[in-house]
């Protein structure tokens, strides 16, 4: 049992990982030589990532898919408002800029 | 001092569904994550009305550190996520070594996150130089200090796990949820400052 879970905290890892050097190849597509380039896709890939990541720590690490039914909803809102919060702020700031 | 086997069932016995420490952290958890979110909001709005200065600060940004510290401190996420795991099936022994384990990696974060500021000081990027850097210094400066204060967290793990009288395993994993919101707002913060274009 206890390899068991080992191997799925260490599947989780991998993933998170997988995800964060996703970023590096996210942005060398691109800037070019150096100079960094406005980008609505990398920008809004980089907060859904962010989030699908502090997701799986909340279930995985932080055993919420454990936890009972309340729990579990409330932080699946929680990261739902923190999108909305995030991906709202950068559209109406580059509406309205 | 709760006891382990007293306090709470064992794996086997304990109820499929359960929360994982203290309830009181959770709230706490939510709460700065929320006021973090709001201070991640105004950075976005400030950052689109003027995107040229915040793309090129961000060129004195190295990805790749950004990218080492986080992978340090999803490590250290994983270990303390296997501390609990062994604690709850009375391996204090393996629980004690990644408790280790999580402080060696959030020093190896601090340690890196410390050369980086030096970096970007030698530079002459500082909390004065411009509106990015203010939000960076501010905002990995904030998120240290939540470090700083897991340290105090993890010693309590540490304390609690070396004697068997003082084992309480609610109490390790309340401190493991306070280490994990520190790693989980870091991977914001990074994809904030090192990645959005």
């Amino acid at each position: 049992m206890s390899t068991t879970f080992n191997r799925r905290l260490l599947i989780v890892w991998l993933i998170l990982t997988s995800m964060t050097l996703a970023y590096v190849w996210m942005d060398h597509t691109v800037d070019q030589n150096g100079t960094l380039r406005a980008s609505t896709v990398v920008t809004v890939s980089a907060i859904v990532i962010a989030l699908i990541k502090v997701r799986i720590i909340f279930r995985e690490f932080m055993e919420v898919r454990h936890a009972p039914a309340w729990l579990c909803r409330l932080t699946d809102a929680w990261v739902v408002l923190i999108a909305a919060c995030l991906l709202g702020s950068y559209f109406v700031g580059s509406a309205v800029s | 001092m709760t006891n382990l086997a007293g306090s709470r069932p064992q794996l086997e016995e304990k109820p499929t569904k359960f929360v994982p420490g203290q309830p009181d952290m959770w709230m706490f958890v939510l709460f700065e994550s929320l006021l973090f979110t709001g201070y991640f909001s105004v950075y976005l709005v400030s950052r689109t009305q003027n995107e040229e200065l915040y793309l090129r600060s961000q060129a004195a940004l190295d990805l790749r550190i950004g990218v080492f510290n986080t992978i340090a401190l999803l490590l250290s996420s994983w270990a303390i996520a296997r501390c609990v795991k062994a604690s709850r099936e009375g391996a204090y022994r393996p629980a004690l070594i990644n408790a280790s384990l999580t402080i060696l990696f959030g020093v190896v974060f601090l340690v890196s996150k410390v050369l980086e500021w030096v970096k970007e000081i030698h530079m002459g990027n500082t909390f004065t130089s411009n509106e990015f850097f203010q939000h960076y210094f501010f905002l990995t400066s904030i998120h240290c200090i939540h470090v700083l204060i897991g340290f105090i967290v993890l010693g309590v793990v540490v304390y609690q796990l070396w004697s068997p009288v003082r084992r309480s395993q609610q109490l390790v994993e309340t401190c493991a949820t306070y280490w994990h919101t520190v790693d989980f707002l870091w991977v914001l913060i990074f994809a904030l400052l090192y990645v959005v274009r």
